[in-house]
């Protein structure tokens, strides 16, 4: 179901270009408005879409397989946390969905030089970025002896 | 395009290069500013990290997760399974080192914000199979994307990197890239002191059977144009685990990964008749493998190759009953 | 310079009964391209066809009053307020283009047809020239998103451009002229002739340009508030019933 903008929503603002994942959202030359330059190119990951401030992108099924009639659109509420999808199909019937996205503030991840620094002796350990403590285990992280190895170390 | 039209060339130094801005590339990004405090660190990426990569639309489930703090699965039990499945053609060592870190990377992301599952009864992640676990993922890369950007010295949005630089005075030793500004048309010059290649894996090798617009419903990302394998094999690196090689089948129109149609929905396959076919092709896999047509569970590219087998038979197509489960 | 009206100036050289009819004429080429372009896009029949199938949709049927606020409403703020723009930049030059062209052509008539002595109508014609400046080239080098997000060069011009250009041209060039003229530099006439040439293509070109897109977003404005109204919101899931508590990550769309 690639994408189409309705042209009466959309007021060429580029949030879809600038998101778009395959590089096929672009602005029409003679309306200044987006459109999807590649539908075969599209995999339908609704990145624009849910990108669009004003709403103005929607899915349909590709030509060669999916028929018309059915409407699957999407409202991502980033302020809230949510995604809500709507579904209609074919015969009239209808199903809604809402789940969380986000459980934290957008912004609040701490960044990796944040925390305390490794010490000189821990670029020789096997350890990656907050392990062990990460691991949730309370036990080292697991390791191969060098026995375990069939062509030996290094 | 500069003010009056015409290409730039940009360089831009750095201790760290990490080329291709989806989850590898973030989280490599992020794990070099961990160890590397004062390092200058470079992503680049030829979309917008915001939602690159094969995880653009986000995704329902993890697919490896051992649990070792709640005792369900060691690395070690990964290994047998990965072994298992690709009959014996595996790097055990690769395969534990990816299992032992997962767990804690994990945990690191449902604390940066991503809604992990649980079930109600035992409070651990819920479980989809073995090895899956269940999560809201909608935002799956924008949250990862936003550790990447707190790590970074400097992110390059829509920058297409087509080729790797060698160390003129070192041999075999990578020293940067070159890559084009898909807007503008800039020419970008990375020198870096170490390059880590994170560019996406390959899509669209094997055609699907709809090839025009539905060429789209592949299983990976259209986009994924294979240039982890491209700009490394073009400068002569050791790929490792090539020989191994399986191609899935897909169903028409849908292309998915079948996982959670098998595995949480419990679908099922027939052939044309209606019939259950797997079992017909057991003494003719058996004299191809040997006993790994009896391991539980059958590897998956032995089950593949039934549907071959079966179609080539004359006895397709194959389908997968839905009616049940759904 | 800016209390004087150049039109007066200029009178001496064209009959007042020329420029009347100019504007005449120039008024009837706007409603005949934006009706030419209604029949030709099928504006209205997609219109009427989408308010239809939104009735349709709706979980409840409006009442001729609640009509009427909607109108109201969309009047007040997205038409006065330039309410439907996400963005505040967007936003802010807009307002600036769009007083400012109605302050420019409002002036420019009373100015033409009337005998007024008053230097009001200059100086609000000064003023609504150099609004249209403002925000018009504003969005020319930094907003659009052909140069915001596309990344091509400010001087690419394509079809959609051709309404905002004739605009900025002929504002620019009416501007221009009118200083040439009133401090007595030579050349006066010839800012004057570019000056006709460019607001006789703005006004006559309305089939081909988006400058009757003050007239059809208006329509469409309409037509959103009733479609959440009446429940069908354009098939969209209805917003959900939670606090805005995570914040946003949006960024303006710059990268490249």
């Amino acid at each position: 179901m690639p994408t189409f903008v309705y042209m009466t929503r959309c007021d060429g603002c580029g949030h879809c270009v600038d998101i778009c994942p395959s590089d096929i959202m672009h602005i029409d030359k003679t309306y200044r408005r987006a459109y999807n330059i590649e539908p075969n190119m599209c995999w339908e990951c609704y990145s624009c879409v849910k990108a669009c401030p004003q709403n103005a992108i929607d899915v349909r099924g590709y030509a060669d397989f999916a028929p018309l009639g059915h409407s699957v659109r999407v409202l991502r509420e980033e302020k809230k946390g949510t995604v809500s999808w709507r579904l209609k199909f074919r015969d009239g019937r209808e199903k809604s969905f809402v789940s969380p996205v986000r459980t934290t503030p957008w912004g609040s991840i701490k960044g990796p030089a944040e925390y305390d620094a490794p010490r000189p002796e821990d670029f020789a350990r096997q350890e990656l970025a907050h392990e062990p403590d990460a691991l949730n285990t309370n036990q080292p992280l697991p390791a191969l002896r060098p026995d375990q190895l069939k062509l030996g170390l290094g | 395009m500069g003010l009056f039209g015409g290409r730039k060339t940009v360089f831009v130094d750095a201790d760290i290069l990490v080329i291709g801005g989806g989850m590898a590339g973030c989280g490599a990004t992020y794990e070099s500013r961990y160890w590397g405090r004062d390092l200058k660190i470079v992503c680049v990426e030829k979309a917008n990290i915001e939602r690159s990569g094969a995880v653009a639309q986000g995704l329902y489930a993890i697919n490896c997760y051992m649990g070792m703090q709640w005792g369900e699965n060691r690395p070690e039990d990964h290994v047998r399974y990965a072994r298992n499945d690709l009959m014996g053609l595996v790097r055990e060592d690769l395969g534990y080192d990816i299992a032992r870190h997962v767990d804690s990377t994990v945990h690191k992301f449902e604390e940066w914000g991503l809604p992990i599952m649980r079930d109600p009864k035992t409070g651990r992640y819920q479980r989809e199979g073995k090895w899956q676990i269940m999560i809201h993922g909608e935002s799956y890369k924008p949250i990862v994307a936003e550790a990447a950007r707190k790590a970074a010295t400097r992110v390059y949005n829509r920058i297409m990197v087509t080729h790797l630089l060698m160390d003129s005075s070192r041999k075999n030793r990578v020293a940067g890239a070159v890559g084009f500004n898909v807007r503008t048309g800039d020419f970008h010059v990375f020198r870096a002191k170490a390059v880590i290649v994170s560019a996406g894996g390959a899509s669209h090798i094997f055609k699907p059977r709809s090839v025009g617009e539905g060429m789209g419903r592949t299983w990976y990302a259209p986009w994924s144009s294979a240039s982890a394998y491209g700009l490394p094999i073009m400068v002569g690196a050791k790929m490792t685990q090539m020989e191994n090689r399986i191609v899935l089948t897909r169903f028409k129109d849908g292309y998915g990964p079948v996982g959670a149609y098998f595995l949480h929905l419990k679908t099922y396959t027939q052939n044309g008749y209606g019939e259950e076919y797997e079992k017909r092709w057991y003494e003719d896999t058996k004299a191809l493998v040997g006993d790994y047509i009896d391991r539980h569970p059958v590897p998956t590219c032995l089950r593949n190759h039934a549907i071959l087998k079966e179609v080539a038979a004359g006895r397709g197509p194959i389908r997968m009953v839905t009616k049940e489960a759904f | 310079m800016l209390g004087t009206n150049p039109f007066a100036a200029l009178s001496a050289s064209i009959p007042p009964a020329v420029m009347q009819a100019y504007i005449v004429l120039m008024i009837v080429l706007v409603a005949a391209g934006t009706l030419f372009d209604i029949v030709h896009k099928g504006s209205a029949r997609y219109f009427f066809d989408n308010w239809r199938k939104s009735k349709g949709k709706g979980t409840r049927r409006l009442e001729g009053a609640e009509l009427v606020s909607i109108a109201v409403q969309t009047g007040l703020v997205d038409v006065l307020a330039s309410g439907e723009f996400c963005n505040a930049r967007r936003r802010v030059a807009h307002l600036l283009t769009m007083y400012g062209f109605v302050l420019y052509v409002v002036s420019t008539v009373v100015m033409v047809f009337s005998d007024s002595m008053s230097d009001l109508w200059p100086r609000l014609w000064w003023i609504g020239g150099l609004m249209v400046l403002v925000g018009g080239y504003w969005f020319w080098f930094f907003i659009r998103a052909d140069v915001s997000a596309e990344g091509n060069s400010p001087f690419r011009v394509m079809q959609a451009d051709l309404f905002v250009l004739s605009l900025l041209a002929s504002v620019t060039l009416g501007l221009i002229w009118a200083a040439v003229q009133a401090r007595g530099i030579a050349g006066s006439p010839i800012w004057f002739a570019l000056y006709v040439i460019a607001t006789t293509v703005l006004f006559g070109s309305v089939p081909w340009s988006k400058f009757a897109h003050m007239f059809f977003k208006p329509a469409a404005a309409f037509e959103k508030r009733v479609t959440t109204a009446n429940g069908s919101r354009s098939n969209l899931p209805a917003p959900v019933d939670k606090p805005e508590q995570f914040g946003s990550a949006r960024t303006p769309p710059q990268h490249y």
